[in-house]
């Protein structure tokens, strides 16, 4: 048996590594083989196209990234026309769409669409995205809300339905508990965390919204604590990430408990960090002769 | 045509010590060399292995965009101004140490023939005009005008202007385009600098009808089009985007750059 085999709710697969929505493109093939990959998460399409936020959307702060991108995408429509055959075509692992709506109403259209296409393995529902107003982060705080945009998505798909959850909420767990009595198949957490940076010289914001959502190396803890708070509440695997860039940052995830890791920020830092991550992790469970099954969810406190 | 961006690790053959805040890093890879033009750029970084953050408990951080000031026969230079934390660490670099790179990167400069040029440069926009100029200077009649805030941001060219009046004429480099397009015949402009200098000079050449092709800077997290950081907004007040600087520029026509939005 291989190992590095995992499972995602419904989804089997050979790679319990995979990137953050908005961080990798088909692009990054350039660097790594796509093998080390147990799926490709894109970036995020909504309804519409989105235009994004004015500039600076970025800023490297002393222990991460600040982004305030704002979901610029193309829209559903040039998505399924012109992306999604490119990512069918190229694509030898499965897909998982991440999708964003400004209502129940849009999330379902946009889903109902995607269900008339083939090559498409999950959806993840970016209910948490920190940069834009009415969409993603206005859901993915309450509860009822989390409840209902699932028990009205899941009766939709055969397709693994994953929620995308924020970590700038009060209490992670009932946001967790909701998703899965909706009946999302699996959670993804983290989303970045609120973040901002200002030149101390002029006090002008160094992100033209102000506040943008913080990512890297500096909220691995957190996401860790959300990760374990989220794996306590729910029986639905974890599809963790938040500033995991080597191996040994995601084996601490898969002790919280995550089914799957994601690197996000790293793929920046290093376009071939997932590569490495692989590789790593597949040396140290052949060294210690562990499949990662065994230690998923067996952290001690 | 464009290739395929590679990520290498090169040793840095000599580093040069210029005025102020201003170095040069030179690598030699006759590879790169071959497959890079005016205007392109490569992320570079002072080497730190993802594969040792963990256990030197050192944060690696992003690439920095640096745009090609010189490359001849292997032979790359690039021309850095020590601004901030990512261009510190390359500025502790020393001939022998190892820079990682990630390029060449983005489209570069249009390549003329039998025209009157002039060059406008504003502070670290300087370098790719320089390597612009070795690729036209054969072929075209070039007049280059440099700006910068003090004398310790000064570079050989034909014109100087400081904002302090510390060398050459006092004042915005911008403020003597207009009359330089008119007393050389320019019919081409091609400009690299802060983005308020570009708007300026994107604003002359209009007025005078005249073809300008500027390189933009801005913030990249990825370098290769993934993040959609560094956006300029591109296209008419009606129908408008914001396209990549690293993909869809460096090198944008100024005329199509929606300056009112920057």
């Amino acid at each position: 048996m291989n190992t590095m085999q995992t499972a995602l709710g419904k989804l089997h697969l050979a790679s319990p590594v995979t990137v953050a929505s908005g961080t990798f493109d088909l692009e990054n093939f350039n660097f790594i083989a796509q093998d080390c990959l147990g799926a490709f998460v894109c970036k995020t399409i909504t309804r519409h196209p989105k235009v994004g936020n004015p500039p600076p959307r970025l800023f490297e702060s002393e222990a991460g990234l600040i982004n305030s991108i704002g979901l610029q995408n193309p829209g559903l429509d040039k998505f399924v026309s012109e992306y999604l055959p490119r990512l069918r075509d190229t694509l030898k692992i499965p897909l998982i769409v991440s999708l964003s709506g400004t209502s129940i109403a849009e999330f379902v259209e946009i889903m109902q669409t995607l269900e008339t296409q083939e090559g498409i393995s999950g959806y993840e529902l970016n209910v948490s995205c920190p940069n834009v107003e009415n969409e993603g982060i206005a859901f993915g705080v309450h509860p009822d809300i989390v409840y209902k945009l699932c028990s009205a998505l899941s009766p939709l798909t055969r397709r693994e339905l994953i929620i995308k959850l924020s970590p700038n909420v009060t209490d992670i767990a009932s946001i967790a508990k909701a998703a899965e009595a909706g009946g999302a198949d699996s959670l993804a957490l983290i989303n970045t965390v609120y973040g901002m940076a200002i030149d101390y010289k002029t006090g002008k914001s160094l992100i033209k919204q102000g506040i943008g959502g913080y990512s890297g190396i500096g909220i691995k803890p957190i996401a860790l604590a959300l990760t374990y708070k989220a794996c306590q509440a729910v029986k639905i695997p974890v599809l963790a990430m938040g500033g995991i860039y080597t191996w040994q940052d995601a084996l601490e995830f898969f002790w919280a408990g995550a089914s799957m890791i994601a690197l996000g920020t790293a793929n920046f830092i290093d376009p071939t960090a997932a590569q490495k991550l692989y590789d790593g992790l597949n040396t140290h469970l052949q060294e210690h002769n562990l499949q990662l099954t065994d230690i998923i969810g067996k952290c001690v406190v | 045509m464009n290739h395929n961006p590679e990520r290498r690790e090169i040793a840095i053959y000599s580093r040069e010590e210029l005025c102020g805040d201003y170095f040069i890093l030179w690598i030699w890879d006759d590879e790169l060399s071959k497959i890079s033009n005016p205007g392109q750029f490569f992320e570079i970084r002072a080497h730190s292995s993802l594969h040792d953050a963990w256990d030197s408990q050192r944060i690696p951080k992003l690439f920095k965009p640096i745009s090609v000031y010189d490359n001849s026969g292997g032979r790359i230079g690039f021309f850095i101004k020590n601004v901030g934390p990512g261009t510190s660490a390359l500025a502790r670099l020393k001939a022998g140490d190892t820079l990682e790179l990630i390029g060449p990167l983005g489209n570069g400069f249009p390549i003329v023939k039998g025209r009157r040029v002039l060059f406008l440069s504003g502070g670290i926009g300087y370098p790719p005009l320089s390597y612009l100029q070795k690729e036209l200077i054969n072929h075209n009649l070039i007049f280059w005008s440099h700006g910068g805030a003090s004398s310790a941001d000064v570079f050989p060219c034909d014109e100087v202007w400081t904002v302090d009046g510390s060398f050459g004429k006092q004042g915005m480099v911008t403020e003597g385009m207009a009359d330089l397009l008119l007393s050389k015949k320019i019919d081409l402009v091609y400009s690299c600098g802060p983005g308020s200098m570009l708007k300026q000079a994107a604003q002359i050449a209009a007025a005078h009808g005249i073809e300008h092709y500027t390189s933009m800077e801005a913030y990249m997290a990825c370098g290769i089009g993934v993040c959609h950081g560094c956006a300029v907004p591109v296209g008419t007040d009606e129908d408008w985007t914001y396209l990549r600087v690293c993909k869809e520029g460096p090198v944008f026509n100024a005329a199509d750059v929606l300056w009112s939005e920057l």
